[in-house]
Parts: structure tokens; sequence; C-alpha cells
């Protein structure tokens, strides 16, 4: 436990230093916090409960529509803001602004929480690709759907509130960080609670064989959707803070963006090692400076070397890194070896 | 134990790394001045990105080659910090982020497409950093009171209007019935605002107005009630993919309209992917290498035009042209501003007024450039199938006269 807890303040320490350490770089560090958050939401489905979802993009993108929108409309008449080729210019007070922001993140995530509950209703009965291909759907249909509403910019795109002139030049970069590693920070500390009571060995139950869990008196849709529930909640979170960091808001490139931030959480996630807390946090990290380094070097060839890295990551380390790892020293992850087991399952293979 | 050492040796690897790889350029290194620029090199944009980026260096090549910028007595160089954007609106401000606070960039020049201009005009406005943008001509763009935005191309709204009332003016004055397919993203919905306001001064009406997606590859339903219909004017705009998906439908359809009206003609090689196919479409144009606009860098359309296929091997499409002519007016600013002090270049850039082989350029309020009129041109073939642009209007310029209606294609 205690060398447990120094690690936390390590990385705590390190969190909220790295602003102020790596000014330069606020930015991709704000991203990194969002893309972690992701990649271990999506590991309560793809990896505690074997449901593989492509639908939590829904959710991200949902959240940053709804942040934005609460933003400007609390003050200001959204049609108008966003009306193609307005002619209206209207500023936030700072006031205005974070009143705004923090009114934005709370319907962000209660939101898309809702919507998870009244969809998981409906479709977390299916199973499998069945249930992938369904999750998928809904995440182009949502692009395709908001694309066309006007009072959310609709093709135009929306601009979300520009930051306020307060403080420095710093002081959005510090401010968008912060919120985003606060929203890390919480994100893994719930996660990390519910892995440690029963709900979680209900998700692996309902992974391992969910008939048989059902068999043995557990209401697996009850737990199924709230645990989508808590996925979208953090998602909407995440996709409020990342409307505001971006600036802009396009439905299919953004917000929706499930060709992107929709396959990066289930590739960071399976990289890191599903079904761990830690896996996908290690995978976000590992992910996002390849991907950052690809793009500095491979200019133009990035998602040519990002393949290369995809397809070394499925051949050598199937599992994930902490899947590599535990499979490698299994008595770091506490796991009692009998050596003469572990030889007689060698020789099975 | 062994684990949480090695999540300290992780963190603090990632550390290492960070603090190695910035690598400072400042704005302006030894004799040269750096420019910053995030291009579509891939996704929807890529072609149009590849345009761009040609017609950059060009004017960078050209411009170093003629004796370089002279700023308090020296003579510098430009240069260019390129960044991929992949067309995606998120990776583009990400990068306009990246050029300023890693790179140290303090000018930029902008992206491909109105929708990525979008995105990145905040950032730049925020740090305070000068852009000439040559490919973001939404209007909701000049709206907005950007201080440090100026753009060398004249509003998406005006590309398409004057065919509008061509239309209606060779219909002896009376309204037109018109037709139109937009892609959803900025740029278009904007023409597709000029089109509105077209129809709206000539008391015309639209009659099927359909909006296309972004990865546009059909538009067969469109057509279909284009047939039934029997509109006098087909608008369609969706950048470069919009154009060759019209003109390959519209062919395999066979789908008779008098007039029809694009964007993005030359960006998509019409003339030469479709051929006869193409034939009599008109289209909106930012520049023609017709026009008898002349500097001293490419001296005038025609041997620019020449110059740029010796380099690029392809006929230069008025993306192209405009963003050389973007660094022409860099060029411009840091000379008359004589410093490269971020403020003294801004009002430099705002006190804009000269000529280029692109056409004249003076910027607005709102940074647009309004001293610059569309141009329409209109794909003519001769006998033997060989296809040319050819400017119809205005006439000043107009090297053809445009004509209306087009042919059936029983009769062609």
């Amino acid at each position: 436990m205690n060398k447990n807890i120094a690690l936390y303040a390590a990385i705590l320490i390190f969190g909220l230093a790295a602003p102020f350490v790596f000014p330069a770089f606020k930015v991709q560090l704000s991203i990194l916090c969002i893309l972690i958050v992701l990649a271990t939401t999506w590991n309560i489905q793809g990896g505690e409960m074997g449901y593989n979802t492509f639908g939590n993009i829904l959710f991200y993108g949902l959240g940053m529509y709804l942040c934005a929108s609460v933003q400007v409309g609390m003050f200001f008449p959204l049609a108008e803001w966003t009306e193609s080729g307005g002619e209206k210019t209207f500023v936030h007070t700072p006031a205005q602004f974070f009143q705004g922001m923090a009114a934005g993140l709370v319907v962000a995530a209660v939101v898309p929480t809702i919507v998870a509950g009244l969809i998981g209703y409906a479709i977390l009965g299916l199973r499998g690709h069945y249930f992938a291909i369904c999750t998928l759907g809904l995440g182009v249909a949502a692009g395709e759907i908001s694309g066309g509403i006007e009072i959310i910019g609709a093709g135009q795109g929306f601009t979300t509130p520009p930051f306020p002139n307060i403080g420095s030049l710093e002081a959005r970069g510090e401010f968008f960080y912060f919120l985003s590693f606060g929203v890390l920070i919480l994100t893994f500390l719930a996660v990390r609670a519910i892995y440690s009571t029963r709900f979680k060995l209900i998700l692996n139950a309902i992974r391992d064989n969910e008939d048989k869990a059902e068999a043995m008196g557990i209401e697996t849709m009850k737990y199924k959707i709230i645990g989508w529930m808590v996925s979208a909640f953090f998602c909407g979170l995440a996709g409020g803070i990342m409307g505001g960091l971006v600036g802009y808001i396009d439905s299919t490139d953004v917000a929706f963006d499930g060709r992107e931030m929709g396959v990066f959480m289930v590739l960071m996630a399976i990289l890191g090692g599903k079904g761990t807390l830690w896996g996908p946090v290690i995978g976000a990290t590992l992910f996002h400076i390849f991907k950052e380094g690809f793009w500095t070097f491979f200019l133009g060839w990035q998602y040519v070397a990002l393949g290369v890295l995809i397809v070394v990551i499925v051949i050598y380390f199937p599992e994930g890194l902490m899947g590599w790892l535990r499979e490698k020293y299994p008595e770091r992850f506490g796991e009692v070896v009998d050596e003469a087991d572990r030889k007689a399952q060698v020789e099975l293979k | 134990m062994k684990l949480s050492k090695l999540f300290l040796s992780f963190i603090s690897a990632i550390a290492i790394l960070f603090s190695t790889s910035v690598v400072s350029f400042a704005k302006v290194v030894g004799d040269k001045i750096v420019l910053g620029a995030a291009i579509s090199l891939t996704g929807k944009y890529s072609s149009n990105g590849v345009h761009t980026q040609n017609g950059y260096n060009m004017a960078v090549d050209r411009i170093n080659s003629m004796g370089g910028i002279k700023v308090g007595g020296k003579t510098y160089k430009f240069e260019i910090i390129y960044y991929d954007d992949e067309s995606n609106p998120k990776r583009a401000a990400q990068l306009a982020e990246r050029l300023i606070s890693q790179d140290g960039v303090e000018f930029m020049l902008g992206p491909y497409s109105s929708g990525l201009t979008k995105a990145i005009a905040p950032v730049t406005e925020k740090y305070g950093v000068p852009m000439v943008e040559a490919n973001g001509a939404s209007r909701s763009l000049f709206t907005k009171g950007y201080k440090y935005l100026f753009a060398v191309l004249a509003p998406a709204n005006l590309y398409l209007d004057v065919a509008i009332e061509t239309a209606v003016e060779l219909n002896g004055g009376k309204p037109v019935k018109i037709a139109q397919a937009f892609e959803q993203d900025a740029f278009s919905q904007d023409v597709r605002l000029g089109i509105l306001d077209a129809a709206e001064r000539t008391g015309s009406k639209i009659i099927i107005d359909d909006k296309l997606p972004k990865e546009l590859n059909d538009m067969a339903a469109t057509l279909v009630k284009v047939k039934q219909m029997k509109p006098d004017v087909l608008v369609v705009s969706g950048h470069t993919k919009g154009a060759l998906t019209a003109i390959r439908q519209i062919a395999e359809m066979k789908v008779d309209v008098p007039m029809l009206a694009m964007t993005h003609c030359d960006a998509a090689k019409l003339s030469k992917q479709h051929g006869k196919n193409s034939q009599y479409a008109l289209c909106a144009s930012q520049w023609h290498k017709t026009l008898t606009y002349k500097d001293d860098f490419f001296k005038d359309g025609m041997t620019y035009a020449a110059d740029f296929e010796k380099e690029f091997g392809y006929d230069p499409p008025y993306q192209s042209a405009e963003s050389s002519a973007a660094l022409l007016v860099f060029k411009d600013a840091f000379e008359r501003a004589n410093s490269f002090d971020k403020k003294k270049v801004r009002d430099a850039l705002a006190a804009t007024n000269m000529q280029t082989f692109y056409g004249n350029i003076k910027f607005a309020e709102g940074g647009q450039n309004v001293d610059k009129p569309m141009v329409l041109f209109q794909v003519m073939c001769d006998d033997a199938g060989k296809c040319e642009n050819k400017v119809v209007a205005p006439l000043k310029w107009a090297s053809a006269k445009l004509i209306h209606p087009i042919p059936k294609w029983s009769e062609r």
C-alpha cells in the first residue's frame, strides 16, 4: 500500500508540475489527459465487460456540443451565435465564460449519462459483433444528424466561446490543462473505486459467461447499463473540455469523430492491455507519444507508421503491455505461481 | 515495489523525451524568416492541400532567388515549417498551437479550406500572430472581428451569385428555377448563402436544396430529382470531390440542365479528368491565368502558369495562385513594416494595397480582400476533344462567349 501511495504521489506531482516544466506542451498534455479518460472508460465495456463498443464517441460528441451550447446559450441567443455567416459578435465576460463552462460541463456529463441509460436499455441485449456494429452505427448517425442541425452550426461548424483575456497568454492552456487533469484524476479514482467492488466481478462474470452469470441470479442487464452510464458520464466531460480546448466543433471531424477518437480509444486500451486498471493509462500515454513523434518525423506518413506500430502490437503484444508484463512477471501482479503447473501448461500448448 | 519503480522510470523517460524534443526555431533565424503552415497532406482535402503547398513553395523559391526580403538594411529569406493537419480541424488547431508555442513561429500562412482556417484563427488571434491565408473564404471568418487574419481571396458567398444573375439575364430578366446541392462544410454552406441572396434579389425560386455528405462520392439522389423537376440552373459545390462526382454522375445519368454552375473545377482538373463530359460546366474561380494583372516576381498569369507547369507538371489551379500571392503579401508587409515586430507587421498587412499577378490586394476591416472580383470560366472543348477553361465573365476579361443553354446529351 505504501508503495502505491508513493507512486500516486509521484504521478500527482508530475501532473501538477508538468505545465510549468514543459510550458510549450500544455495542449498535448491536456489532450493526453482526455485520451486517458477515453481509454479508461472504454475499458469498462471493452475490457472488463467484454462488450466492444464503438459507441462511446457518441457521448463524447454529445458532451462537446452540449457544453458549448450551454456556455453560449446561457448568455446569448444560440441561433444567432451559430448562424452561418452571422454578422454579430458576442463576447463573454470572464465571469460568464467560467460560469457557462461550469454549467456546460455539468450538462455535458449528465445528459450523455441519461442517453446511455436509454440507449443501453435498447441495445445492450445485443451481444458480440452485433453490439459492436450497432454502436458503430450510433456514432456515424450522430455525426450525420448533428451536421444537419442549424442551431448548432450544422455544416458550418460551431466556434466555441474564446477564452477571455485574463492573465497571461498561458492562462488558457493552464486552465484547460488543469481541467482535463482534474477530470482524469476523477475518472481514475472513480474507476479504481468501482474496480475494487463486487461490481467489477459482475462485469467480469458477464465477460466470461453471461448466461452463467444470469443463471446465478445476477441481473446482468442492470449492471451492463450502469457500466455504460459510468463511461458516458466521463466521456461527456472529456468531450466538453475538448470542445473548449479545440475552439471549433465540426460534426464529423471533431465531435463524433468515430474514425479517429472512436478508434483510438479502443487501440489505446488494447495497446496498454484491456481489462486492467493501468493498461489504458499506459496505452494512451505511449500511443500519444508515438503519434506525436510520427507526426513530426514522418510527415505525411504518420498513419503508415502508426499502422506498422499497431501490427507490431497485435503480433507481439496481443494482450497489451500489461498483459505481456503479467505473463512475464506474474508474481508482481500478486499471482501465486506454481512452477510445475506452469510447465504443465507450457507442455499442453 | 518493482512495478512502481517501473512506472517511475517510465514517467521520467517521458519527461526526458519531452524536454529534449523542444527544438527551438525562432521567428527569424540568421537570415531566415520562418513561417508556419498546417497543410492537408492527407485526408479529404489532400489534393487541394498539395496545390496550396506547391503555391507556397513556388513563391518562396521565387522570392528567395530574386533577392529575398529586405528588412532593416539586411536581406532575409523565407522558410516554411509544414505540418500535416490531416484535413481535420481539431488537428489544425493543435498544430497552430504547436507551431506558435513550440516552434516559436510568429508569422503564419493559412491552411486549405474554410473549416480549418476557422479552427486556426482563434489560436493565431490569441497569440497575436499575423496570418495571411489564401484558402479560407467563408464569410463567417470575416465577421468575427479577427485582427490578425488576412485573406487574399474574395469571400465564398460571392463565388456563384454571378452565375445566378447571368442565368436571370439570359432568361430575359425573368426569375429562374434553381436546383442546388452543397457539401456540409463551412465553405460550401457559404456559397449556398450567396445563392440564397442572389435568388432573393432576382426573385428566383429554389426548387431543390440538398445537402451532400463530406466524403462525397455519390449524388445520384439529387440528380434524379433534377431530371424530374427540370430546373434552369444546377449549382453544386463540394470542393474537388464534389466537382468530380457531379460531372461523373451527370454524364452517366445523362442529366440535361441548361446551366451547370460549380466550384473547384480547375483544382479537380476537370477538363483533363473527364474531357468532353465536363464541357459547358460553369465554374467560379478566384483567378485565371489569362487575367491581365502583373507583378515583378511572376510577371503575369500566363508566365506564372508556364513556370508552375514546368516545376510541378500541371496547370496551376487558383488555389496555387492565391497561395503564391500570400507570400508576396507577406514580403511586401515585412518590407514596409521594416521590422519583425508582430504588431507592426500586422499594421503593415492591414495597410496593404498592391497588385500581384493574381490580382489586386487590399484588405477590408474584417480581413477579406475587397479589391479582387471573382471570375467565371466555362469548360470548352474543340472537336478533337481537347478541353480548356475560358473566362466568360466578367466581360472585361472574357476570352469567350458563354454557351447557353447547354446542349442536350442526345444532341452532343
